[in-house]
């Protein structure tokens, strides 16, 4: 067994990003791997986006035609095992996203695969080597396969640069896999969340304002600069119990407990219950007038500047 | 009816911990253990089903894979109205990797062949996302991985659930019983388990069984696993905050430098 | 001799016919049996109760406390308290009632007893004349006390008499109980009709008799002036109607008590006596037969007997409605309400039973009727926002003048809603917390010595080696990091003081107190055994704790868990060692400030003059602020609702006391003495504004303030 495998994804008929992110992963490796770099995509719409996969550096592009138009993990599932029993890798890419943590821990199963999830890092020594967190991303693990001819890991999103998309000049093939009657559930619909209800757990960034706004009138403007910054905005308890805001916003202990990869706090000073609710965001940037805050004992950046000031140049520097 | 819920005990590091001298794990001082949170939800669901059935004979199991101290989260799944436990442990299976796990939750699964098996969709602590699916791959079940809305209709034996997709996207999908799915936080609110409950909770069944009670061979744990720690590390180091200094303007370039660099991708 | 004694008296049955004294005897009898029925019924239904013993004490101390009742109820202390025009209208209605009554016992005893029975008839001559003198001041001074009583009803409409309930909206028919008002005014209005025609009999006795002692009867005297033109047949017809309407409605007010609102002066009375003095301070344990039931009060048959009794007692004086820190923000509290709610569910239950159901119920105790294991909790009943409005500050308690324990029945409700999972999700998370770190922060267990490392002497570990002084800090202190200010200032004291101190470190849990409150009993006994078995296993005198929650749980729970210390505040160390000179600094302030006391130092542990003490000794001018002392307002925090987010846009209790400091004329600062008030009072001196006007200082701070310029004094 030889070569890298990447496992693309589309979501109705679009090219997911993490695709072109696992081909750059894949380069890395797929040297000291030996063998080709292949990149597969399985679904109905396999062969319109297959030719954006050929990407620098891939060697061949495989496309795998689903009967369903969306996502099936089970029938995705079988086209994988297809894919190893046809191309032989020994390395399978695949994104850590919902589709594939779907199918591919199954495939990993059944096939007894070298396996990992969530991977920050990917290295060849005599065999793939991964990097992924523990506890929390407090403590990198370092992982090997022993003994496994192929292994399959699927990677953290959002680490890797995405590589160009390609324009055709690199080879598709189609694999042949039997997918029909392999489907164990039925798609009804898609549903697009809607607007109103935030959840600020499952915000990937947090703007957070606390006391520091000293009016419920500067309120407004935060709420403007976190949705030009793509940001949710999220509040500390003073904000809610002052009847500012909304407590389905309020972080700490007694609010929500937030993981995202950026939060950016706003004159929070950062009082236990509020540390609680944050600590463990990936990137922690405060903003505060006081030096002593305890905010910044758990923050990854701080500012010690007035938070109107910063809030302004922000404005200046989003346009 | 039965639903099995398999849980996990997960440890939670402390803000500062130290590492076992040989690098292989962290001193368990500064661990603090607790019930999985995805579980809780999970656990939830399975007792709503449970309620909301019709007829008597309905039964939740919960199963887990850990040592003496998972049977504090046990009790409590049990306190909050788990019909009965099980727990399996075998000292191979110190430090078991997802896949040798999902392996032998499989073994213990299939004797009670129930008509639902919920999982959480990640531990906190490991964080693979993996174990659920991974164990319907074993059981050959039909599966669905992070499941934020679930009905189950007990009559027609056929869950009609809510896949939580990025980006806030949900599909709305069917699948019937036997079936495994993998529960996302949030979908119920868990209750709650008062300490006269949990210490009441201790006159309920609750069986430990070792690998070969399960039929497994000795070395099923090394045969099943899907990788081995090499070392276990500290990122690089960023003690406190790195501080921004210079104007608001600086700061403010500084912050938007930041912010696209950790949210690109 | 017989002429003049037969003119100081009065034939009691003038007049009568045979037929007629039967009849009036029949009545008589009749109207005791309705009342000892009345009287029976609610014990029977007490019994019905099955969350607590019965008797709720032992039979022998029934004697003590209800000679102690009786002491109460004449000082009129409970009643009069808050409230001087509604102890001095109730002092003459009740002294005015008892002696006519008193009075008529007395003719009685005459009449029925010695006279036919011995020949004796004492009621004539120089004790008629003092007979009817009191009786009419008496009577006098019972109208008085009525018409004051309507007074305060109809015009001067105090808020705790407004029966509109904050827990129901305006369009429920629940929401303004007139029915209750209907009642009110029966009974002072039936109680003034009685006084009245009582002398206006006497006044027409006067008038067709015209004895030659009028003066001694002023009443009836007064009466017989205006009446006395009218001719003898029209006083004779009036003399026999009055006399008829006055008996029968006397009789008939003695047959209605135990039904209607007089039936307080029974049940009112048996619950004062009942007090328990501990009410509230210490929470009762889940008694060891209903270990296996579920907790708390879900239905009427899991009450206590006694509080059962306590529904009955209540008679809507609105001491706890007034007192109550929720329901004066605007939640939807009050604790009247909760106990007039539960009582009315009570009665309709009770109503079901029938008469054969009570009198069953005297022989044998009855089984529970549906009424009795129906939920009392819901929109129909009390409602759970109701019951997590309550910050188990007491306040309602202390106020109550007959002995209600109005927030340990709410915690009671708690339990079974905490059992139930009707607890707010913030509430819940923190309880869990608790369980799993052994403090309320999250923290783990090895940072609650932490606080220590920035002092510059060691503390040490009473763990490890005998103290003096063992500390039991409390979470707030040991963790909330405005808090942990305060503790260093404290231990820094200590070691100026040569006190021999040291902490539990790790070894501490939550005290379990405000866990208690919430009604997560399991919960509280855990970490009441966990902190007994640390301290038992340590040497030392005494304990020392710097939270005021902590401290009433370690001395008044505690000790039912089998622990025996002595426990101080440290505002009594502090006293002592400033006192005695340990600590020098005397006069060294001179700040206009004012003192809150916390819930569970003051009212629930009746230390008020340390911290005042302390203040003086400082030099500190201290302005009272108007409720003080036992009537000290709750900052917000108590019972768990420090933990329960508040409902947006509400004044917050901690806000509405900030607002009471500042109106004090040049006050600088609001001094406090719980970590708890630091952390809420710091927060409302902002929200409400406030932060130019007064300034936050836990008394430890000040002391220390104090201790700077005696060390300058003394060059190194």
């Amino acid at each position: 067994m030889s070569g890298v495998l990447v496992i693309a994804e589309s979501r109705r008929g679009e090219l997911r990003e993490v695709s072109l992110e696992l081909v750059t992963a894949a380069r890395e490796v797929a040297e000291a791997a030996g063998g080709q770099l292949k990149v597969a995509i399985i679904g109905a719409d396999a062969e319109q986006v297959g030719p954006q996969l050929g990407a620098e550096g891939v060697d061949e592009v495989l496309t795998v035609t689903a009967p369903q138009q969306h996502f099936e993990a089970h029938v995705w599932q079988k086209a994988l095992e297809a894919l190893i029993d046809s191309e032989q890798p020994s390395l399978i890419l695949a994104g850590h996203t919902i589709d594939s943590l779907g199918f591919a821990p199954a495939t990993a199963a059944r096939r007894a695969l070298g396996f990992a999830t969530d991977v920050t890092a990917i290295s060849w020594a005599d065999g793939p080597r991964a990097v992924r967190g523990a506890y929390g991303d407090k403590l990198h693990s370092e992982l090997e396969f022993p003994g496994k001819e192929c292994t399959l890991l699927t990677v953290r999103p959002g680490l890797f640069s995405p590589a160009t998309p390609g324009e055709g000049s690199v080879p598709v093939r189609a694999v042949e896999a039997n997918l029909e009657n392999v489907a164990r559930t039925e798609h009804i619909e898609f549903v697009e969340a809607t607007a109103g209800d935030v959840d600020i757990t499952k915000a990937e960034f947090l703007l957070s304002i606390g006391r520091g706004v000293e009016d419920k009138d500067n309120i407004p403007r935060f709420e403007q600069l976190a949705e030009r910054f793509g940001a949710t905005l999220s509040v500390s308890r003073p904000l809610v119990d002052a009847g500012w805001m909304p407590s389905a916003r309020q972080v700490g202990q007694s609010g929500k407990t937030v993981k995202p990869r950026v939060y950016l706090a706003f004159g929070i000073s950062g009082a236990v219950q509020h540390l609680a609710g944050m600590r463990n965001a990936d990137t922690i940037i405060a903003v505060n007038t006081d030096p002593e805050a305890p905010i910044f004992s758990v923050a990854h950046y701080g500012a010690v500047a007035d938070l109107f000031e910063v809030a302004d140049e922000l404005e200046q520097a989003l346009g | 009816m039965k639903i099995v819920v398999p849980v996990k005990q997960v440890a939670a590091l402390d803000e500062e911990f130290e590492l076992l001298d040989d690098g292989s794990g962290v001193d368990p001082d500064f661990l603090e253990w607790d019930l999985n949170e995805w579980d809780t939800f999970s656990m939830e669901a399975a007792l709503q089903i449970r309620e909301n059935a019709d007829g008597d004979g309905h039964e939740v199991v919960v199963v887990t894979v850990g040592d003496e101290e998972a049977e504090e989260g046990l009790l409590s799944c049990l306190a909050k109205g788990a019909d009965r436990a099980l727990r399996i442990w075998d000292e191979s299976l110190q430090g078991a990797d997802v896949l040798a796990v999902a392996k032998v939750l499989a073994a213990a699964v299939e004797r009670e062949s129930p008509d639902l098996v919920l999982c959480g969709v990640q531990s906190s602590d490991a964080v693979y996302g993996a174990t659920g699916v991974a164990l319907a791959g074993y059981l050959d079940l039909p599966h669905v991985a992070v499941v934020k809305g679930l009905d189950y209709d007990a009559a027609q034996a056929t869950a009609t659930v809510e896949r939580e997709l990025e980006g806030g996207l949900v599909e709305v999908l069917r699948v019937e019983a036997p079936a495994l799915l993998t529960i996302q936080t949030g979908i119920n609110e868990p209750r709650y388990a008062t300490l006269r409950a949990i210490k009441q909770a201790r006159e309920k069944p609750l069986q430990v069984s070792d690998l070969a009670d399960l039929g497994l061979e000795e070395d099923a744990v090394g045969q099943a696993a899907g990788s081995r720690a090499v070392a276990l590390k500290p990122p690089e180091p960023g003690e406190g905050a790195e501080m921004l200094n210079g104007s608001p303007a600086a700061v403010a370039a500084r912050i938007v430098e930041i912010v696209q660099e950790r949210m690109s991708g | 001799m017989f002429l003049l004694a037969a003119t100081k008296s009065r034939p009691v049955f003038w007049h009568f016919t045979t037929p007629l004294k039967v009849l009036w005897y029949v009545l008589a009898v009749l109207s005791v049996l309705v009342f000892l029925y009345g009287v029976a019924r609610p014990i029977v239904k007490w019994r019905r109760g099955h969350g607590g013993p019965w008797p709720p004490y032992p039979w022998r101390e029934l004697p003590r406390r209800l000679a102690t009742g009786l002491r109460l109820l004449l000082s009129h202390a409970t009643i009069a308290r808050r409230d001087h025009l509604a102890g001095w209208a109730h002092r003459g209605i009740f002294y005015g009632f008892i002696v006519l009554f008193a009075g008529t016992v007395v003719l009685g005893f005459n009449t029925d007893f010695t006279d036919p029975v011995f020949g004796w008839n004492y009621f004539h001559g120089n004790f008629y004349l003092a007979y009817k003198e009191t009786l009419n001041v008496l009577g006098t001074v019972l109208i008085a006390g009525v018409l004051a009583m309507m007074v305060r009803r109809a015009l001067i409409r105090p808020r705790k008499l407004d029966y509109a309930r904050p827990d129901r909206n305006s369009d429920d028919s629940q929401f303004d109980r007139r029915v209750y008002e209907v009642g009110d005014w029966a009974f002072v209005v039936i109680l003034l009709v009685i006084a009245l025609t009582g002398f206006v009999l006497e006044g027409v006795r006067i008038a067709m008799d015209a004895p030659g002692y009028a003066g001694t009867q002023f009443g009836g005297w007064v009466v017989a002036q205006i009446i006395g033109g009218l001719s003898h047949s029209t006083l004779a017809g009036l003399r026999h109607g009055l006399w008829w309407f006055h008996g029968l409605l006397a009789i008939a007010f003695v047959a209605s008590i135990p039904y209607t609102k007089a039936a307080h002066m029974l049940t009112s009375y048996l619950s004062l006596s009942l007090r328990d003095r501990l009410a509230g301070k210490r929470l009762r344990a889940i008694p060891p037969e209903r270990a296996d039931l579920p907790a708390g009060y879900g239905a009427l048959s899991d009450f206590s007997p006694l509080h059962l009794m306590n529904l009955d007692a209540c008679t809507k004086c609105g001491k706890c409605h007034e007192a109550c820190p929720a329901n004066a923000t605007g939640r939807p509290l009050s604790p009247r309400d909760v106990i007039l709610e539960l009582r009315e569910q009570a009665n309709h239950a009770f109503t079901a039973g029938g008469i054969g159901g009570v009198l069953g119920g005297l022989i044998n105790e009855q089984a529970n009727g549906d009424g009795f294991t129906a939920g009392v909790i819901g929109e129909d009943g009390v409602r759970t926002e109701t019951v997590w409005s309550c910050m188990q500050c007491n306040a309602c308690v202390e106020a109550c003048p007959v002995g209600i324990e109005q927030a340990p029945i709410i915690n009671q409700l708690r339990r079974r809603l905490v059992e139930e999972g009707e607890l707010d999700a913030n509430l819940q998370s923190v309880l869990q917390v608790i369980h799993k770190s052994g403090n309320s922060f999250g923290e783990n267990r090895r940072k609650r010595g932490r606080w220590t490392q920035e002092l510059e002497f060691q503390v040490k570990d009473a763990r490890k080696e005998p103290v003096d002084v063992l500390w039991f800090v409390g979470d707030y202190a040991s963790f909330d990091p405005r808090s942990q200010k305060v503790t260093r200032a404290l231990a820094r004291l200590f070691q100026e003081a040569s006190v021999d101190f040291g902490i539990l470190y790790d070894g501490e849990r939550n005290s379990g107190n405000d866990v208690r409150r919430i009604g997560e009993e399991g919960l509280f006994e855990s970490l009441a055994e966990q902190n007994i078995a640390t301290i038992e296993k340590c040497e030392f005198n005494r304990i020392v704790t710097s939270d005021p929650h902590s401290l009433n749980t370690l001395r008044n729970e505690y000790p039912d868990l089998g622990a025996s210390w002595t426990v101080a505040h440290h505002t009594t160390l502090l006293r002592e060692l400033i006192e005695s000179g340990r600590l020098d600094v005397k006069g060294r302030l001179s700040y206009r400030v004012t003192y809150h006391d916390p819930c569970h130092l003051g009212r629930f542990n009746g230390e008020y003059d340390h911290p005042r003490r302390i203040l003086e000794l400082l030099g500190c001018t201290l302005v009272e602020m108007p409720r003080n002392r036992d009537n000290s307002f709750c900052c917000g925090a108590g019972g768990g609702r420090i933990w329960i987010p508040d409902t947006p846009g509400q004044e917050r209790p901690s806000e509405n006391r900030i607002r009471e400091a500042v109106s004090l004329p040049g006050v600088e600062l609001f001094v406090v003495s719980c970590p708890k008030d630091v952390t809420m009072y710091e927060d409302a001196i902002k929200t409400s504004g406030n932060a130019e006007r007064i300034q936050l200082r836990e008394l430890t701070e000040l002391i220390e303030e104090a201790l700077v310029p005696a060390t300058q004094l003394v060059p190194a």
